[in-house]
């Protein structure tokens, strides 16, 4: 009775002295967590990467089965929705004329203004092969890494909109922070107010829009962008509407990360595109629908003896033609020309 | 020998199994449930049966993989499971009574240590509070899925890891 109550307490001795043990480690692990997150995020990169045959080879079929069982509710609307898109379609025909229309007015008066174009963005569509839903991340593994020039912090869209960003990369994989996920947030516009926003993700399906000032004037149904503030993302991404969730505004994305099985990640950080060259159907006076300017006649070089009289004044050797009133070389355009040298 | 080795293993390798089989990022559902505490199960279960098959080392080492899988910050799951298994070494006998609902009851008390731990340990790293339903929602699926799993892991025990308790 008594060595079983020695053993027993020897026993309950080990295992507190191996309790305090791992109590310290867990401790040291956290805060060498919070200071060198490069070393777990490294390992967690390597997992992905050796799991990525794994996850390659079952994405797929899950991935069917997942839009099978999402799509057995739609079966009962499918005239509705038929006739629904038909309508969307007619309105979306007509936008796209304005569109093409104003986009053509636009670069004219980049022209003019010798404005400094959007930069290009470099695309790169892949395969999303894996999704997880953590109380602390939301994460989409895509099947490419470093080795296909991805990096942290490049933006992730579909074809709707923005669906998140790349935090963690391996060689051939890559792990995204959605905008829904509670880590995520993302400076934004809201649009036509003009309005900035830290938009920031809270595990449900709408991210809430922080940081908004008291007075901002947003309504339902006004649309909200990337601001490309912080040099991070690019301006005049696409990600949602505002809508009304009780009291508070949130964002109802565009983009569907929960179905998105290809994805574009878009390379910000490209030299800027260069101006493109003008045509002549650039040019605001052929959009006016005025003759392009002719070409500047030779120098009249004035007889020595009326150069007074032409020019009211002494000095003055050469007189060159006045200047047409419009742009006869986009070249040109901003440089005064006085017509005298 | 051998197979007296394995069986003593087969504890720590299930808890290893749950923490890569919750953390595959694989889901059916659509993203709209966490998945359950897995690697959680198997250290309840044998921390009340057989302690001296699943000691602290390996309960922190298994929440050490929870944290490389999952994706959150290192060592939350790994001081959460340690703070839980603590918990039991001091209320193992009342634990260790339970059984049929008492069981579950119990386990979802051990789920509801560790989510308020990675909870806490978390809004301290933040320095920051979270939203507290997916821990919730968590809690809720682990408490729910551990009434098929403790009929899996009696049987492993009854069966293959041998069902002589230690003098704890």
């Amino acid at each position: 009775m008594a060595n079983g109550y020695w053993r027993n307490a020897r026993k309950r001795g080990g295992t507190r002295l191996s309790l305090t043990i791992v109590t310290v480690m867990a401790i040291a692990l956290i805060l060498i967590g919070k200071t060198q997150t490069t070393l777990f995020n490294s390992a967690r990169a390597g997992v992905s990467d050796w799991m990525a045959p794994f996850l390659r080879t079952v994405a797929s079929p899950l991935d069917s089965s997942r839009r099978w069982i999402g799509s057995i509710g739609d079966i009962f609307s499918v005239y509705q929705e038929n006739l629904r898109l038909k309508d969307e379609r007619a309105k979306l025909m007509q936008w796209q004329s304005r569109a093409r229309e104003l986009e053509d007015r636009i670069k004219r008066y980049q022209l003019l203004l010798h404005a400094v174009p959007d930069p290009e963005l470099g695309k790169l569509v892949v395969r999303v092969i894996g999704r997880a839903n953590h109380p602390f991340q939301q994460t989409m593994i895509l099947d490419a890494g470093k080795a296909n020039g991805i990096k942290p912090g490049q933006a992730v869209v579909d074809a709707r909109g923005m669906i998140g960003r790349i935090f963690l990369t391996g060689d051939r994989t890559a792990w995204v922070i959605p905008l829904t996920d509670l880590n995520s947030r993302v400076p934004v516009t809201i649009e036509p107010s003009e309005t900035q926003a830290i938009m920031a993700g809270n595990n449900s399906r709408m991210p809430v829009l922080d940081a908004l000032a008291h007075n901002a004037e947003i309504k339902p149904g006004d649309q909200v962008v990337s601001s490309g503030d912080g040099d991070i993302l690019p301006a005049g991404l696409l990600i949602g509407i505002i809508v009304m969730h009780g009291k508070e505004y949130r964002v109802a994305l565009f983009s569907d990360q929960s179905m998105a099985q290809d994805v574009e990640i878009l390379n910000f950080k490209q030299a800027p595109e260069k101006p493109p060259q003008p045509t002549l159907a650039d040019l605001p006076v052929t959009a006016a629908g005025l003759p392009p300017a002719l070409p500047p006649p030779p120098p009249v070089v004035a007889p020595q003896n009326k150069s007074a009289d032409t020019t009211g004044g002494a000095g003055v050797t050469k007189v060159k033609p006045a200047n047409t009133g419009h742009v006869g070389n986009v070249g040109n355009v901003g440089e005064a020309d006085d017509g005298i040298e | 020998m051998g197979t007296k080795i394995f069986a003593s293993v087969i504890p720590v390798l299930l808890g290893l199994l749950g923490a890569i089989i919750a953390n595959i990022p694989v889901t059916v559902l659509g993203g709209w449930m966490p998945p359950p505490l897995l690697a959680l199960m198997p250290i309840y279960f044998w921390c009340l049966v057989r302690p001296d098959l699943m000691s602290p080392a390996w309960t922190f080492a298994i929440g050490v993989l929870q944290d490389l899988m999952s994706g959150g910050p290192p060592g939350i799951w790994a001081a959460s499971f340690v703070v839980m298994y603590a918990f039991l070494d001091r209320q193992r006998d009342t634990f260790a009574g339970l059984s049929g609902w008492g069981a579950v009851l119990g386990f979802a008390t051990a789920t509801l240590i560790v989510c308020t731990m990675a909870y806490t340990i978390l809004a301290v790293y933040d320095w920051n509070l979270r939203p507290l339903s997916p821990f919730a929602m968590q809690f809720a699926v682990t408490a729910i899925f551990y009434i098929p799993a403790a009929f899996v892991l009696g049987f492993v025990h009854r069966r293959m890891v041998g069902p002589l308790r230690s003098d704890f």
